[in-house]
């Protein structure tokens, strides 16, 4: 007999996510994606100074914190044709780098890894065994039996009190769980090291851009953080060599600590390589320009989409096809029917139909989430890192190449190992791994952009609205540590005519569409084994794999 | 090494609570320096110290409730770059965080219990942690968590804390879903649980020392610390921006960057004609900083957007001009603009009634009887 | 028969603190300009350009405070001229008269202003809106002052203005004032001036003196 469960909160993601599954045979049978969460942040920025946009939008998440103000001020930029000056790519640059790489290393040991590495067990490890573990597979000099111990005893100090905290009342003992208990320990230890390392790397933001999260440093037509190598209020060689020492302290712990954890991990659980496919569409913006010209021919990671798995033939994206439904969502259009709006037309009407609080199952029937359904040419898609590094491997990036075949091969599987919630995780390493190594790149352009006087961060030609035409739209993209987010807006008179964003979580978060098409979630879920329905940690590997982040979703 | 911080005396802290410590694994100089970072923090004279040693006792762990209703997650991931001490520290040594949906390993109605076990088991003991705003409009059904509204769970979780602290300005003040025009009625913590203790903690995101800091006060002496107006501790939100803004002598002497990247911006002058607002602001910023000290808004050359203020994105938009909008007048209109109209116009206007009745006719008689 | 007589109208402490406040207004609105935008360029680091500007205003923010808080008690003390009553023509019959004719005057529609020794009827109102301007100015400018002290007198007494306009409201309001005092004193000005050339009373020199011609017969 099928069951229906609810698991709400979907916890270790950022937002409100609930899962609801009907479960039968012990697989999951049909699935629904909601968040349970609105803010309505595109109305409200409707009427105000597009220049302020972006500190509104960078608010839809403090987790992929910049990301939201970098793809607002390209739409400003793109509609006001304003071309930013070199040094403000590069510090983009750097700064959406380390982002994509401090965000994946905490989705990875914070929020992902407690649904394959099991903390009780770590206590049982033998801490010489660990040693030798972390020994042969990396380099990382805290590998020594003492250092394990020490993790160790400071663990089951812990545990000892009585009160797990955080930790508390968790799938500890499931049957899923697959790892010798040296391989707990050893991921517990590095867990905890990860909690340092981010906020260490994270300074990069600090430095170019007085805080993290939240940093106050992008501006419409470039940055606010000077570069001036003969000032103490600037960019100077000082800084320079501090983030570039902070870039190295990032490349070097994903290369010796994260990707041979993922390696080691996956290997027991390649099973998983098999399960959470999803839709089969992928879907990326590209990002990252190697050149100023402001085109989108010489981006580290490629534009294009990929439709039905097949990496063939990676085809050529076309931003006007994109719409968003809400036939299942709680919004309504306008101009009513189940009919798709493009971004430049789109709305955000709430229009809620669902139970009244406190409710125990959604009506998965009609309306049931506050995310959109956004479609490409009327099909879902998926984004992500796994879309980034398809189509990058698929149209030859020889960086993308490199790092996927090395994963592949290690693991022992084939390219289609990548459709699936093993797949995606792998390729997040893949992803992380990419720009780790190359943000040291553009730092050292940047160095030499200063070497050579060139101390240009802001482009102010078109700073004052009355500069601008009288009507103006543009569209500005990223690919943000979750994929491929775009913010559509059109500017009248010098205000917010309207303003739409389709994030990364909007994609794959989304709900069915008017086709009865399920978003990538519910896709990913179907066919997925659950043990216990009481315990539904298989729910949580396929959805952490594809990182959610709900506020972005729906904003 | 020579640390300026770092200048206490070991006998201020009692011996064996050094020991207990040193058990689990938090070195002597780590927990002395933590104690005494604190008591500088909250401007307690040094022989505080041994007092908040003994607050910090192991098992005296406060629990913590975590919710977050309409929020970022900016609040906790600030919280993660926690330095003094790690987050990994205070998750493990300090707190005991029994909820905190981004953080904890369980999920879905095992979270939920997770939850209600703790709040029964310290009923009016624990402290409630409330990240994001909490929607009023359509019976709170804008958020929900476990099919509840984030309204119910906020009576619930608030209303048997010790003390509730509302991390960030979501929650301090309704913040950025509250923001004009209030789609979903978005209100801060106090407003929707009113008669609950609520210290606000403002800030986009706030800055996790100052949460520390504020939760060390709470061990230490058992009541949250004094607040302003605002529900803010004075000890990180009395003074404004601009008092300790390390600009200020270029703002005295009216040197101001015009244009971002021009040689006064580099130059590190003052950003008051950039639109700055941290003479409308009232947080530590200047003095106490970001990511371990190392760089704060006005720091890396862009002005403060008074984030810690009630309403600001209502109140200090446009961001980079001074003063807001005059209400009624365009996006383009300044309150000099439209102020200069008006002295404009009424100069017009009596210029032109000058003219008038200079050449109005009987004005002559001025003998004037009465006219009628 | 008319004649002509010269009447003491205005007492001193109405002619000192209307001078007081003359000047303090320009001084105000100058350094309140600046203070809003400071649009001298100053290459000098030990320059102290804003920090002398503030320090004028909030000198002459004080004197300005002081005098209209002295005029304002001088509404209880001084003659009938200064009086409150003279600046509410609005609660008798005679002052909506005066107050109708002289806007009749002014729109043309009438020739001739109707009598009046003290103000006219229709520039008391303007004087009252002006008083509750020059209040409000002075409440806010406190109040903003009050920010740099918290704990200190004024903020005390007026943060909570801050709490219910917030500071940025307060500013604006501070700021948008200083114009309508400005298009105050045109209109001020010309309107003396006007006074004076039509009525041939000595409306301008009064503020001065003190005296006015009075018409006898105009009184009666
Ligand atoms: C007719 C009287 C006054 C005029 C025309 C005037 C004008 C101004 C103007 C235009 C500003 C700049 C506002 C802005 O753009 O932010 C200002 C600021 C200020 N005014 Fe006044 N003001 C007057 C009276 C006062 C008084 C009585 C005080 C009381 C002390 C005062 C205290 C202040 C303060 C504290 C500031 C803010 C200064 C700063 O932020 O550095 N003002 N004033
Ligand atoms: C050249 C400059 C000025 C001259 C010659 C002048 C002249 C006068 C005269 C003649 C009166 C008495 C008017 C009447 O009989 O109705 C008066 C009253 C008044 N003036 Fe002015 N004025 C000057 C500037 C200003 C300015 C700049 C302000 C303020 C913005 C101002 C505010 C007032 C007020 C409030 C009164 C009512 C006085 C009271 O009853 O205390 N004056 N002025
Ligand atoms: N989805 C999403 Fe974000 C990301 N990455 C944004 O665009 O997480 Ni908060
Ligand atoms: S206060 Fe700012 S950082 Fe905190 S939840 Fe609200 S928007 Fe996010
Ligand atoms: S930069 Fe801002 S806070 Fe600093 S002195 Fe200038 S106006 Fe004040
Ligand atoms: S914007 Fe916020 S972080 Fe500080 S400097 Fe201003 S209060
Ligand atoms: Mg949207």
């Amino acid at each position: 007999m099928a069951k229906k469960i609810a698991v709400d909160p979907i916890t270790r993601i950022e937002g409100h996510l609930r899962i609801e599954a009907q479960i039968e045979g012990g697989k999951i049978q049909n699935a629904w994606s909601s968040s349970t969460a609105f803010r309505g942040i595109e109305t409200i920025l409707k009427g105000r100074d597009p220049r302020d946009a972006h500190h509104f939008t960078q608010r839809f998440c403090g987790v992929c914190t910049t990301v939201h103000s970098m793809a607002s001020i390209r739409a400003v930029e793109d509609a006001l044709k304003i071309r930013i000056p070199d040094n403000a790519r590069l510090i983009r640059n750097i700064i959406m780098g380390i982002q994509n790489v401090q965000d994946h290393l905490i989705h990875f040991y914070h929020l992902h890894a407690l649904d394959w590495v099991d903390i009780v067990s770590a206590l049982s490890a033998d801490p010489k065994k660990t040693a030798a573990l972390a020994q042969s597979v990396s380099n990382w000099p805290l590998s020594s039996t003492t250092y394990f111990k020490g993790i160790q005893d400071r663990v089951k100090a812990f545990v000892g009190t009585g009160r797990l905290g955080p930790f508390a009342n968790a799938y500890w003992g499931h049957s899923a769980y697959k790892l010798p208990a040296e391989a707990n320990l050893m991921a517990v230890a590095h867990y905890l090291e990860a909690l340092e390392w981010q906020k260490d790397i994270i300074k990069i933001h600090a430095i170019l851009g007085s805080k993290n999260p939240h940093p106050q440093t992008f501006l419409v037509g470039g940055m606010a953080i000077p570069v001036d190598p003969n000032s103490q209020n600037a960019i100077n060689a000082d800084k320079i060599a501090l983030i570039g020492k902070l870039l190295k302290k990032a490349r070097t712990f994903v290369e010796q600590v994260y990707i041979p954890d993922l390696l080691a991990v996956a290997s027991f659980y390649k099973d998983w390589a098999a399960i959470g496919e999803g839709v089969g569409n992928y879907l990326c913006y590209g990002d990252f320009h190697m050149d100023n010209s402001g085109g989108i021919d010489n981006l580290y990671f490629p534009r294009g989409i990929i439709m039905g798995k097949d990496l063939a033939n990676v085809m050529a994206l076309d931003e006007s096809r994109i719409t968003e439904e809400v036939t299942h969502s709680w919004y309504e259009y306008s101009s009513g029917g189940d009919a798709g709006r493009h971004p430049y037309e789109g709305e955000t009407n709430p229009k809620y139909t669902g139970p009244q609080p406190p409710y125990e199952f959604l009506d998965t029937d009609g309306k049931y989430s506050w995310v959109k359904s956004p479609r490409y040419n009327g099909e879902p898609m998926e984004v992500g890192p796994l879309a980034r590094v398809l189509v990058a491997y698929a149209s030859g990036n020889a960086d993308a190449k490199g790092a996927v075949d090395f994963v592949l091969k290690t693991l022992g599987v084939g390219p289609a190992a990548l459709f699936s919630t093993l797949g995606r995780t792998a390729a997040r390493g893949i992803d992380c791994l990419m720009l780790a190594q190359k943000t040291e790149f553009w730092l050292q352009q940047l160095t030499d952009n200063m070497g050579r006087g060139i101390l240009e961060v802001h482009n102010s030609e078109k700073w004052e609205p009355s500069t601008w035409p009288k009507e103006a739209q543009g569209f500005g993209y990223h690919e943000a540590p979750r994929g491929a987010l775009g913010h559509w807006i059109r500017i009248e008179n010098g205000a917010i005519k309207n303003y739409q964003a389709v994030v990364p979580s909007t994609w794959n978060a989304g709900p069915r569409d008017a086709a009865g098409k399920l978003g990538p979630y519910e896709s990913a879920l179907i066919g997925t084994p659950v043990a216990d329905d009481q315990q539904p940690l298989e729910i949580l590997r396929t959805i952490h794999s594809f990182d959610p982040c709900l506020a972005c979703a729906v904003h | 090494m020579h640390d300026p911080e770092f200048n206490v005396e070991e006998g201020q802290i009692p011996e064996e609570i050094l020991q207990k410590w040193e058990a689990r694994g938090v070195s002597r100089r780590d927990f002395l320096k933590f104690c005494s970072v604190m008591t500088a923090s909250l401007a307690l004279p040094s022989t505080f110290m041994g007092k908040i040693a003994e607050a910090m006792e192991a098992d005296n762990r406060p629990s913590v409730i975590w919710v977050e209703f309409q929020g970022c997650t900016g609040d906790t991931e600030a919280f993660l770059r926690s330095n003094q001490p790690t987050a990994a520290e205070i998750i493990l040594d300090y707190l005991s965080i029994d909820y905190h949906e981004t953080l904890m390993a369980a999920a879905g109605h095992q979270a939920e219990a997770a939850k209600q076990a703790s709040m029964e088991k310290y009923k009016g003991k624990y402290i409630a942690i409330v990240e994001g705003s909490i929607p009023m409009a359509e019976n709170g059904i804008y958020c929900t968590i476990a099919g509840d509204s984030a309204l119910n769970i906020a009576r619930k979780v608030c209303g048997n804390a010790a003390a509730t602290i509302a991390v960030g300005t979501c929650s301090s003040y309704g913040g950025l879903p509250a923001a004009d025009p209030n789609p979903t009625g978005a209100v801060s913590v106090s407003e929707a649980v009113p008669g609950v203790a609520v210290m606000n903690m403002p800030g986009c995101p706030l800055n996790t020392e100052n949460l520390t800091a504020a939760i060390v006060h709470f061990l230490t002496f058992g009541r949250l610390p004094a607040t302003d107006n605002f529900g803010r501790p004075k000890f990180a939100y009395g003074k404004r921006i601009h008092d300790n803004c390390e600009r200020r002598s270029h703002f005295d002497a009216g040197q101001y960057a015009e244009k971002f990247g021009g040689a006064g911006h580099r130059q590190g002058w003052c950003l008051y004609k950039l639109g700055c607002k941290g003479p409308e602001t009232y947080h530590n910023c200047p003095t106490v900083r970001y990511n371990e000290s190392l760089s704060w808004p006005v720091q890396a050359g862009h002005g403060c957007i008074g984030c810690s203020e009630p309403q600001f994105w209502d109140s200090m938009t446009p961001f980079y001009k001074r003063l807001p909008q005059v209400p009624g007048f365009g996006v383009e209109a300044t309150v000099d603009k439209v102020g200069l109209g008006l002295a404009a116009a009424t100069a017009v206007a009596f210029g032109a009634h000058g003219i008038a009745s200079a050449l109005r006719k009987g004005d002559d008689d001025s003998k004037g009887k009465k006219e009628d | 028969m008319s004649t002509l007589e010269l009447r003491y109208v205005w007492e001193w402490p109405v002619r000192l603190t209307h001078w007081i406040n003359v000047i303090s207004i320009v001084v105000l609105a100058v350094t309140g300009f600046y203070i809003g935008n400071p649009f001298v360029a100053v290459p000098d680091v030990n320059a102290y350009v804003m920090g002398w500007m503030r320090f004028l205003h909030f000198i002459f923010g004080y004197l300005f405070a002081i005098s209209v808080v002295v005029r304002i008690i001088w509404m209880i003390f001084g003659n009938k001229y200064a009086r409150f009553k003279a600046f509410a023509p609005w609660a008798s019959v005679e002052g909506w008269k005066n107050m109708l004719g002289t806007f009749g005057y002014y729109t043309f529609v009438k020739r001739k202003p109707p009598f009046c020794v003290g103000h006219n009827a229709l520039a008391v109102v303007a004087y009252s809106g002006i008083f509750v301007l020059f209040i409000i100015q002075i409440l806010s400018g406190f109040a903003l002052y009050g920010q740099f002290a918290p704990g200190s007198f004024w903020d005390n007494t007026l943060g909570s203005l801050l709490v219910v306009f917030g500071s940025q409201g307060l500013r604006l309001t501070h700021h948008l004032i200083m114009w309508l005092l400005i298009a105050f004193a045109i209109q001020h000005i010309y309107s003396g001036w006007m006074m004076a050339i039509k009525e041939k009373n000595g409306t301008m020199g009064s503020i001065f003196s003190g005296y006015k011609f009075i018409d006898t017969e105009d009184e009666s």
